[in-house]
């Protein structure tokens, strides 16, 4: 039984078209990250899982019953919203307790919810005070136990670490994960942070102009984008993508004399133009050893980041970034020759930009 | 020394509109102050000094305490109406629909309009001969025979408070619909999502910030409503009876129409501090929920 079943949302706003046809299913216990620039009808999507908005077209699913025309409060679902939108003027604990509280769960039986939820986000001792007189980690902590303690089919979390500041957020992140594992709940989670997205998810869907780009693990979208465009939004720094034509198993980079052999899997494909991606972690200073896959650029820019040299160059007129190690001895201006991590090389068509596969 | 000047400065800058009030609002007061304590007629004797009488004739007098109570009637009444007629108007109008845009500038309409004009439709609606609401309430069977609203002492002050009503909600509508567009969306959404309904929604989602506004357009509306003297002025010069005298109609009277110019600054003087109370009263409740939120 899975858990969360999209068929076929479609969403028009006026002639504009915000979703165009999501699929996907859900199973229970899965950890969903829609992940995607803004615009990309993310929001739209969860607000349609939520209730909050209806789809033109389409049929949501909640464990194999349909909810659409249901009203949220029906859904079996929990929302954790950006703006944490607690209740300005009830207590933490009544906040955490609203759901029960309107839903008529007896206080007594409530009052052990919201201890037992409190406990376990460790904010015990906040449950007498106001959302005002809370920071923004404890009004998130807040926000979340108030999602917790209903233990609903699915939770909907919209961006929820984005008002937080760097520290908190990876804090908060490490937290969400430990949760998932510990609860096993089912959730679905907005954001347009791609380490948000690797860290926590289970699957990950990259979206793009209302549709669903790719759908898979985060290991998946991270060593085999499906498309260019999955293939930039996820990394950091983003993979390098080079205008080349594919030419008897060779990849001749566009404005340069470098030519890239392909491997052998790649070597039958027909002679076409097509975008060279490797990303910045897969370049390594070349060090003479002629097996291996090389490519030679002119040293512009080096950044030290603490842990890795991000070392920008340039092949005729187009970029190529490296991540190496941080003492490596590279001069601005040279000629530096970098190796290739033969599985770290990734082939787009330049027309369609899908991933080209033997 | 840097403080000392800033000070001066702010003195000096200031010193302009401070002449200003001076001359246009201190130096009457100070000789509404001086004509209260004289016998002085509006026009002819300057008066002689009679210390405190006119203070005591008039607050151990039956008029004042009359007055009083219709004032209280009238702004208690008045004001609660507009607050909740506002209230249920802003929030249909903080719903999507069709024409919603004409139906706000609408509405705006009958506060926008001066209040001579009002009162004179309002007279208009409740003529005895050929008005308006005679005309619905026969025609429905609600009443047997035209009443004449405005010289009945027993519904005349009524009938005020509806007109009175009908002018001023618009005002607190938009400001209530000012505060109802700052409800932030997710926190009623999220209130949807916890299963609160239409009811639980206005009580712990839209109230807190309704609150304070509203307790904004209540001051200003209670003070409005104590000092009220156009429209009843204009609709029943206090009458039938005096059942529709407020103490701004009676200071006019006082002063103006039986010309006692001393007794009658000593009435206003004694207006003005009531309503000054009020202010000094509600800028502290306000200055309270405030620090609470």
């Amino acid at each position: 039984m899975s858990a969360l079943e999209l068929v076929n949302i479609r969403k028009r706003y006026g002639s504009v078209d915000t979703l165009k046809g999501i699929n996907l299913s859900l199973a229970s216990g899965e950890f969903l990250v829609l992940l995607g620039s803004s615009g990309c009808g993310k929001s739209t999507l969860l607000n349609i899982i939520a209730g909050l908005a209806e789809a033109t077209e389409g049929d949501v699913r909640i464990g194999d019953r349909s909810v659409t025309g249901v009203h949220p409060k029906d859904r079996d679902i929990a929302m954790v919203f950006q703006s944490y939108a607690l209740y300005p003027n009830l207590s933490v604990a009544r906040n955490i307790g609203f759901g029960l509280e309107m839903r008529r769960v007896p206080a007594a039986e409530r009052a052990k919810a919201v201890e037992k939820t409190a406990k376990m986000l460790q904010i015990e001792n906040l449950l007498g005070r106001r959302p005002s007189e809370l920071s923004g980690g404890q009004r998130q902590r807040v926000a979340i136990g108030r999602a917790l303690v209903r233990d609903p089919k699915i939770f909907l979390f919209d961006e929820p670490l984005s008002n937080l500041d760097a520290k908190l957020r990876m804090e908060t992140r490490t937290e969400l994960k430990r949760l998932h594992q510990m609860l096993g709940t089912t959730i679905v989670y907005v954001t347009h942070d791609q380490i948000e997205a690797m860290t926590l998810a289970t699957r990950i869907a990259v979206m793009r102009d209302g549709h669903i780009e790719q759908l898979a693990s985060p290991d998946e979208i991270y060593n085999r984008p499906a498309t260019r465009y999955v293939a930039s939004f996820v990394g950091s720094p983003p993979m390098n993508m080079l205008d080349a034509t594919l030419v008897d198993g060779t990849a001749q980079i566009a404005g340069s004399q470098t030519v890239i052999p392909l491997p052998s899997s790649l070597r039958s494909q027909a002679s076409r133009k097509v975008i060279v991606g490797i990303r910045p972690e897969n370049l390594s200073l070349a060090l003479g050893d002629p097996s291996k896959l090389t490519i030679e650029a002119k040293v512009e820019v080096v950044e030290l980041t603490g842990p890795e040299l991000v070392v920008t160059s340039s092949i005729g007129n187009q970029r190529l970034t490296a991540s190496l190690p941080p003492r490596s001895q590279v001069t601005v201006g040279s000629l530096q020759r970098f190796s290739i991590d033969a599985d770290g090389l990734h082939v787009f068509d330049a027309v369609t930009e899908k991933r080209i596969d033997a | 020394m840097t403080n000392n000047w800033i000070t001066t400065r702010a003195w000096f800058l200031m010193l302009p509109l401070l002449i200003v009030m001076v001359a246009i609002i201190g130096w009457p007061l100070f000789d509404t102050v001086r004509l209260s304590f004289t016998d002085a007629k509006l026009v002819g004797t300057a008066g002689n000094f009679v210390g405190f009488e006119n203070y005591v004739r008039i607050l151990s007098g039956p008029n004042f305490q009359r007055t009083l109570i219709t004032t209280f009637w009238f702004a208690v009444l008045s004001v609660s109406a507009e607050m909740v007629i506002g209230v249920l108007a802003a929030l249909l109008l903080n719903q999507q629909f069709y024409g919603r845009s004409v139906l706000r500038a609408l509405m705006i309409l009958p506060w926008a309009l001066p209040t001579v004009v009002n009162a004179t439709l309002w007279r208009l609606i409740y003529n005895p001969e050929y008005g308006a609401l005679n005309a619905a309430l026969t025609q429905m069977g609600i009443i047997g025979a035209y009443q004449s609203w405005l010289g009945e002492p027993g519904t005349a002050l009524a009938s005020l408070i509806v007109a009175d009503c009908w002018k001023n909600f618009p005002l607190v509508a938009l400001i209530a619909l000012a505060a109802l567009q700052a409800v932030p969306r997710d926190i009623t959404a999220a209130a949807m999502v916890d299963g609160a309904g239409a009811w639980s929604r206005f009580r712990f989602v839209i109230m807190p910030y309704l609150a304070g506004p509203l307790m904004v357009a209540l001051v200003l509306r209670t003070i409005e409503a104590f000092k009220v003297f156009d429209i009843i002025w204009v609709m029943t010069r206090g009458g039938p009876a005096n059942s529709t005298r407020t103490l701004s109609i009676l200071v006019y009277q006082e002063a103006f129409s039986f010309q006692r110019a001393g007794s009658g600054a000593s009435l206003a003087l004694i207006v003005t501090l009531l309503v000054t109370i009020l202010a000094v009263a509600y800028a502290a409740l306000i200055r309270k929920s405030a620090g609470v939120s």
